[in-house]
């Protein structure tokens, strides 16, 4: 290690977070296009931030108590405040200048008579030890004189690596943790805790529902690293931004109540002029943070959008790194990822300048105020009609007000920051979910009859046509298979069976109900999607297969290992079917990935099955068996395989041929082979032509 | 009576003891006793495939430390610049704080006259002036002007109020653009740190072989690369320079206190004892549980990857429900671990606040009756030109109440300090450990030069198994030619890919070698021979992006003609044009929005471009109808004349292309020959393949 570091090992600084070719102006403006495909209008108005901010609230529900707790606890503690201050004074009043302690000749507020009787005509010391007994037993129980509860761990210097504390600190906002010490503070302390990390896990919870059942046409358009990113690091902005809404200002006017209270019972003459002077502080920190607010709401999101791409990067060459590697990428890939995080580190620390300006203003603003409170009260000491302990408490109550009158001038601007993040979130908790286009509780019992599709379009988005005016009829009992040249639209109507994709025109029935009109959960449970392209989770091989039916017992699993010719590798496997699975399943080659993945497909009882070329990794033995084995099981259920290869084809009762997103033929093999011209013939004889020995 | 005293007060000692001291002593062990055991369960769970230790030993600390320095080194001056600006500024405040906390409470308030160099920076006359800083004459100057004695006039109390104020004013102007300066530039300085560290991590990681990335997720990469390596901003400024600053302030804090009376310092200094004992003894409890909270943290980010990852599966299985289970398990798991990892601290940090609360208040007291006393204090006469505390007054009290607090609250910092460090450097550590990862496939020392004409490979005596045992290859034996086409058939899970991967230095065979031209490819540069080799993968990937990046994927400075004309081999070319925006489409997540097959002809594209003497094609045509697939295959064997082209395949219409076919077999070669010789054994196990699949033509044949 020490040779290391005189060997001086190099740093690669091909870049760093200066950007060349962006100004700092250029990140206030609006328009940053980032990787997102689907949240593209990222600017929003005051209003629309506005409603952002109540909507979080709705999460509020769920920690009614821990919320009300924590709100009280935060109250109580206010009252110790009202007392410490006065003890100073009396403690240089009364003990170091040694004026005598007189209980009416005194500017004291009433809650401190109690007090004043007991300390009255003592000497010094005697004042001196009486408070600080006080202080001794406050400090057990609320931590006086030793500060609050808060352990925020260490963060980086982004987005991303605040989130944690947020969520967890006690310390992510200025209303987390706790003001007091000592066992109160702990105690609400662990509360606050608790409240911020179960209402974010609510939060992440609904989000991560929502990203799940976004329909398959979204999936594509959304990066893995961008949901990553919103549901572990946008999502615990909501929750601040609550806070600070709520706590902000009630403790704000609690603060302001307080102190006029004792400013009125002991400097009645200067009070007006130091409440009269907070007034003014309203009006100039409102005007100073609205025009910084937009540009703070739209640095946060790039901010975010730009930590999310460099996640989106990193992600997908973390995920296909034998890919990145045959293809000798590595170099064009590390630097892909150091220029997105060079410019996400950008974007978090230009985010400082609205920040910085806002506090300049409001420092030189409330200057002044400073200054003339300054002269006004000295002038009355240097006069005698106050005492030194009486400046010391004045001014004490001045800046803390000013403080709490500027947090509220600032509270606007951190809503804006927050509100940002939080649009984030929102936006996919927005998007109709899968299940919510269908009649969610009219389930459908078990199929018995088949699918029959009427007259079925399909439009993408993008305006693409993949299929027009489908009419099919595929019964429970068959095996069907779908073929046809590629892009010409199988997938599209294989997809059609779960309802992944809804027609765009005409419909699609089971057993003579319209899709759309049954519990998408009720149809998708009896159906069985197999993808060309497999996913397995880095988990066990049983784990994986009960992914799929988690009531799956070991005979059912066995036996749909069977089916799909696993069972002579995973018999050669250390652990047999609890096998741990490396990185997608990795450790497989990809066959056995994909047999794999038919015996997940096959686990579930489903009377739906659609095997979207799944053989294509096949050999034609491994091929053979798992057609035939499907076949013996299809009494009473509805096969659909996308295949090209013969072998697999001429098993099917019925092929359906299309081409251009429309049906040419239907029929058995002899029945298409006997149209004379007909495409499935023709497609036979290349086929043929070119296998043929 | 006396006795009545002794015996309350042992009566109270003895049920204090017994309701209260004991009863809490026990909670608080078994609490700790409980911590402890499920830390060390836990963590010895999440490591146990990792081979970290959670100990953290000076040694250990020191190595971090020390290899956070080569991410610092091209920041130095930067940092130096902000460490001594930020030294500058304490002396500074430290001293302007005193100096007016003097003027403004004992001079101005109070009503006493002022020390010389006080009345320097305000400018003011001698009038001002304490009268033994007078000599005779000056003495009977003020005099005649009226100002006799050591008190001030309120016109010259106001006076003094007002140009302090003004000094403040500009004080604050000062501090603003300070608190521009030491926010901003630090950020530059630490995420430049932070950046370099990231990007060292991700080259690593690149490099890596894949028998790393198959047993670890990448959701631990991502929450490695991102939390922990964050951890590198926080080294100079939290260990060394936030502890260095502390010391010196504390040093300074000190002197200050000493300097007031050795007494208060001593009491300082013993209150230093206990904290550190409780530290040393629930140190080890913390570092355990942040090990806890950042390994579940990882694997709360592994499974929030992996689902968005496999979500069409997940839709396919209708496991949405299950999937929210399992996420909710992870997630609870690691907010328990956050919440625990820092109970640990705020309960440390509670004990250690009483003690030293306890200090402080003590002191206080003492402070008071020495006030009381008009005590002298220990302060060297010479300071008497700058501040006025030769006797306990209310300054004086201040002041020394002010920087007992500051000692006393500085250890309790170091506590605090001392906990974060802990998570800190177990951040670090997971951070580091990638870059301590030796590649198991790395360049020689001496590389050869790499051929310029590739005249043949050839696998010899080639055995490979993974790491967790399992047999791939079992002793291969096989050559392919310059000009030639070498089909590799054999069952699912034989070893084909494998056989390639090899080939391509993704791993490095068990014994045996692969060779190039006769030499080992051991002997030369990783990125040559990638570089000289082309793949079209059986898994199509593609990245998020324009197809026009994706064909050239990997490839700097591609012309667009080639990438056209490398379309227009794979067939690819009429499917692009037809999109939306042609070679400009952004394709969706991974390519998600091209059907099996068209991605699979961007795949071979992307092979094509690369334009190298090796071509492996690995089920290239699996998802191609058998007119597309016909005229992929005549367009590359007409483009890969002088190439050696591989091809991974159980088509038999792809096979029969090839001019020598390979039959793996449990890991070897099983048979070799054309397609012809093969078709002759007559119990060839090629023979036996092709009657297989061609069980479905036949029939066909047959109308």
């Amino acid at each position: 290690m020490i040779r290391e570091f005189i060997q001086r090992r190099k740093v690669d600084q091909t870049t760093d977070t200066t950007q060349q070719d962006h100004t700092i102006i250029s990140g206030f403006k609006a328009g940053a296009q980032f990787d997102d495909r689907l949240d593209i209008e990222s600017e929003i108005s005051h209003l629309e931030s506005m409603k952002i901010v109540l909507r979080g609230f709705k999460w509020l529900k769920y920690v009614k108590a821990l919320f009300i707790t924590r709100w009280a606890m935060r109250t109580v503690i206010i009252i110790p405040g009202l007392f410490l201050g006065w003890f100073a004074k009396i403690v240089i009043d009364h003990v170091i200048l040694q004026v005598p302690l007189v209980a009416d000749d005194v500017n004291f507020p009433p809650h401190m008579y109690w007090l004043l009787e007991i300390l009255e005509g003592r000497e010094p010391l005697n004042i001196a030890l009486i408070l600080l007994t006080i202080y001794v037993f406050g400090l057990v129980l609320i931590g006086t004189r030793a500060g609050g509860t808060g352990a925020g761990l260490y963060t980086g210097r982004d987005a991303a690596s605040s989130a944690e504390n947020a969520v967890s600190g006690g310390q992510g906002g200025a209303f987390t943790g706790s003001e007091a010490g000592g066992i109160w503070g702990i105690t609400e302390w662990w509360i606050s805790v608790r409240l911020s990390q179960r209402y974010i896990n609510r939060l992440r919870t609904d989000l991560f529902k929502r990203l799940v059942r976004a329909p398959m046409t979204r999936i594509d358009d959304q990066a893995v690293g961008d949901s990553l990113y919103r549901t572990l690091y946008d999502t615990p902005m909501v929750f601040t931004n609550i806070t600070e809404t709520v706590f902000s200002p009630f403790f704000t006017f609690v603060g302001l109540g307080l102190t006029f209270y004792q400013l009125w019972w002991t400097y009645a003459e200067v009070s007006m002029a130091i409440v009269g002077l907070m007034a003014l502080m309203i009006p100039i920190t409102i005007f100073t943070t609205i025009a910084p607010s937009r540009w703070i709401r739209r640095m946060t999101q790039n901010q975010r959008a730009a930590g999310a791409a460099t996640t989106n990067t990193l992600e997908e060459t973390m995920n296909n790194i034998s890919a990145v590697q045959s293809l000798g990428a590595m170099k064009t890939e590390k630097e892909r990822f150091a220029k997105r995080s060079a410019h996400a580190f950008w974007r978090a620390r230009i985010s400082m300048f609205p920040w910085l300006g806002v506090g300049i203003i409001l420092q030189i603003v409330g200057w002044p105020l400073a200054f003339y409170l300054a002269w006004h009260v000295t002038n009355l000491v240097i006069d005698g009609q106050l005492t030194v302990g009486d400046f010391g408490a004045l001014f004490g109550m001045y800046m803390g007000l000013q403080g709490t009158f500027q947090g509220l001038g600032r509270l606007w601007l951190n809503i804006q920051d927050q509100a940002a993040a939080a649009r984030r979130v929102f936006f996919f908790m927005d998007l109709v979910a899968d299940d919510e286009e269908h009649k969610p509780g009219n389930e459908l019992g078990t199929i018995t009859e088949g699918v029959e599709i009427e007259n079925v379009g399909f439009q993408y988005p993008n305006g693409f046509v993949a299929l027009r005016d489908i009419n099919l009829q595929l019964n429970i009992g068959e095996v069907v298979a779908l073929i046809g040249p590629t892009g010409c639209g199988k997938t599209s109507l294989a997809y059609l069976l779960p309802a992944f994709l809804k027609p765009t025109t005409g419909r699609v029935l089971v057993d003579g109900f319209d899709v759309m009109d049954i519990d998408l959960a009720s149809l998708r449970k009896q159906t069985s999607y197999i993808f060309q392209e497999h996913f397995l989770l880095s988990e066990s091989i049983r784990s994986n297969l009960n992914l799929a039916n988690p009531d799956a017992t070991e005979a059912d699993m066995l036996r749909a290992l069977e089916a799909a010719s696993c069972m002579e590798f995973i018999r050669e496997l250390p652990d047999g079917i609890d096998t741990v699975l490396g990185r997608s399943g990795d450790t497989l080659s990809v066959g056995q990935q994909q047999r794999l993945s038919i015996a997940r497909g096959l686990v579930r009882d489903a009377r739906i099955i659609v095997l979207d070329e799944p053989t294509a990794a096949l050999d034609p033995q491994t091929e053979s068996v798992l057609v035939r084995s499907l076949r013996s099981e299809a009494g009473d259920r509805l096969v659909v395989v996308i295949a090209h290869r013969l072998s697999t084809i001429r098993q099917a009762d019925k092929i359906v041929f299309l081409d251009e997103g429309e049906i040419k033929e239907v029929g058995s093999h002899d029945e298409l082979m006997s149209h004379e011209d007909g495409p499935y013939r023709e497609f036979v004889n290349l086929q043929s032509s070119t296998q043929a020995a | 009576m006396r006795s009545f005293l002794g015996a309350l007060f042992e009566y109270i000692r003895a049920s204090f003891s017994h309701y209260i001291a004991q009863p809490t002593t026990k909670f608080i062990n078994r609490l700790v006793e409980r911590l402890d055991t499920w830390a060390r369960q836990e963590t010895a769970r999440a490591l146990s495939d990792e081979n970290e230790a959670p100990e953290v030993t000076a040694k250990r600390m020191g190595s971090v430390i020390i290899r956070s320095i080569p991410f610092m080194r091209p920041m130095f001056i930067h940092i130096l610049a902000i460490f001594l600006f930020g030294m500058f500024l304490t002396f500074l405040f430290t001293f302007t704080g005193i100096l007016s906390s003097d003027l403004w409470d004992n001079k101005m308030m109070v009503n006493d006259k002022l020390q010389p160099a006080q009345a320097f920076v305000l400018f003011v006359d001698k009038t001002y002036l304490r009268e033994e800083f007078l000599d005779e004459q000056e003495l009977q100057e003020v005099k005649a002007l009226g100002f006799e004695g050591n008190k001030l006039t309120n016109d010259q109390r106001k006076t003094i109020r007002n140009r302090m104020l003004v000094w403040f004013f500009v004080g604050d102007i000062f501090g603003i653009i300070l608190a521009f300066l030491l926010r901003y530039y630090p950020a530059w300085v630490w995420q430049n740190v932070n950046h370099y560290l990231r990007v060292a991590m991700v080259e690593k990681l690149e490099y890596l072989s894949l028998s790393f990335h198959h047993t670890n997720r990448s959701g631990d990469a991502i929450y490695r690369i991102y939390q922990d390596s964050s951890m590198v901003v926080n080294v100079l400024d939290e260990v060394v320079v936030g502890p260095l600053n502390d010391i010196r302030d504390l040093f300074i804090a000190f002197l200050f206190v000493f300097a007031f009376d050795p007494i208060l310092g001593v009491v300082c200094l013993l209150s230093f004892i206990p904290m550190a004992v409780i530290t040393a003894y629930a140190t080890p409890i913390i570092r355990r549980l942040a090990v806890r909270n950042r390994v579940t943290n990882s694997n709360l980010t592994s499974r929030i990857q992996e689902t968005f990852a496999a979500l069409k599966v997940v839709k396919a299985n209708n496991a949405e429900s299950i999937v929210v289970d399992r996420f909710d398990v992870d997630a609870h798991k690691a907010l328990d671990a956050a919440l625990y990892v820092r109970f640990g601290m705020v309960a440390l940090s509670f004990i250690v606040a009483i003690i030293g609360g306890l200090v402080v208040i003590g002191l206080e007291y003492l402070l008071l009756t020495w006030v009381l006393e008009e005590r002298e204090t220990n302060v060297p006469g010479w300071a008497v030109v700058f501040v006025g505390l030769m006797v306990w007054n209310l300054a004086a009290f201040n002041s020394a109440n002010g920087r007992v607090g500051q000692v006393v609250g500085t250890g309790r910092g170091f506590v605090r300090l001392w906990c974060m460090l802990q998570d800190l450097f177990i951040g670090l550590e997971r951070a580091f450990y990638f870059l301590d990862l030796e590649p198991k496939v790395f360049d020689p020392d001496d590389p050869l030069e790499f051929p310029e004409h590739i005249d043949s490979v050839a696998w010899d005596d080639v055995h490979f198994q993974y790491d967790d045992g399992t047999q791939v290859l079992n002793g291969v034996n096989l050559s392919a030619e310059a000009g030639k086409i070498t089909a590799i058939v054999g069952v699912t899970g034989s070893g084909k890919s494998t056989l390639m991967s090899l080939l391509l230095r993704l791993y490095d065979p068990s014994s045996g070698s692969v060779t190039i031209n006769d030499t080992d490819i051991r002997e030369f540069r990783i990125d040559d021979i990638r570089s000289n080799h082309a793949i079209a993968m059986q898994k199509n990937v593609l990245f998020t992006g324009k197809v026009t990046d994706n064909v050239a994927f990997g490839l700097e400075d591609v012309e667009f003609d080639k990438v056209k004309q490398a379309c227009e081999i794979a067939c690819a070319d009429e499917f692009i044009t037809a999109l939306n925006e042609g070679y400009d489409t952004n394709l969706g997540e991974r390519g998600a929005k091209l059907s099996a097959g068209q991605r699979q002809r961007l795949t071979i594209a992307r092979a094509v471009i690369r334009d190298t003497p090796i071509l492996i094609l690995d089920e290239p045509t699996a998802s191609l109808d058998a007119k597309t697939e016909h005229r992929v295959l005549e367009n590359l064997s007409e483009w890969g004349r002088d190439k050696i082209v591989f091809l991974i395949t159980h088509r038999l219409s792809t096979i029969r292309n090839a001019d020598n076919i390979a039959f793996l077999e449990d890991g070897k070669v099983a048979e070799s020959g054309s397609h012809e010789e093969l078709l002759e054994l007559a119990q060839g196990r090629y023979r036996r393949f092709v009657e297989a699949e061609e069980v479905g033509l036949v029939d066909s044949q047959v109308r």
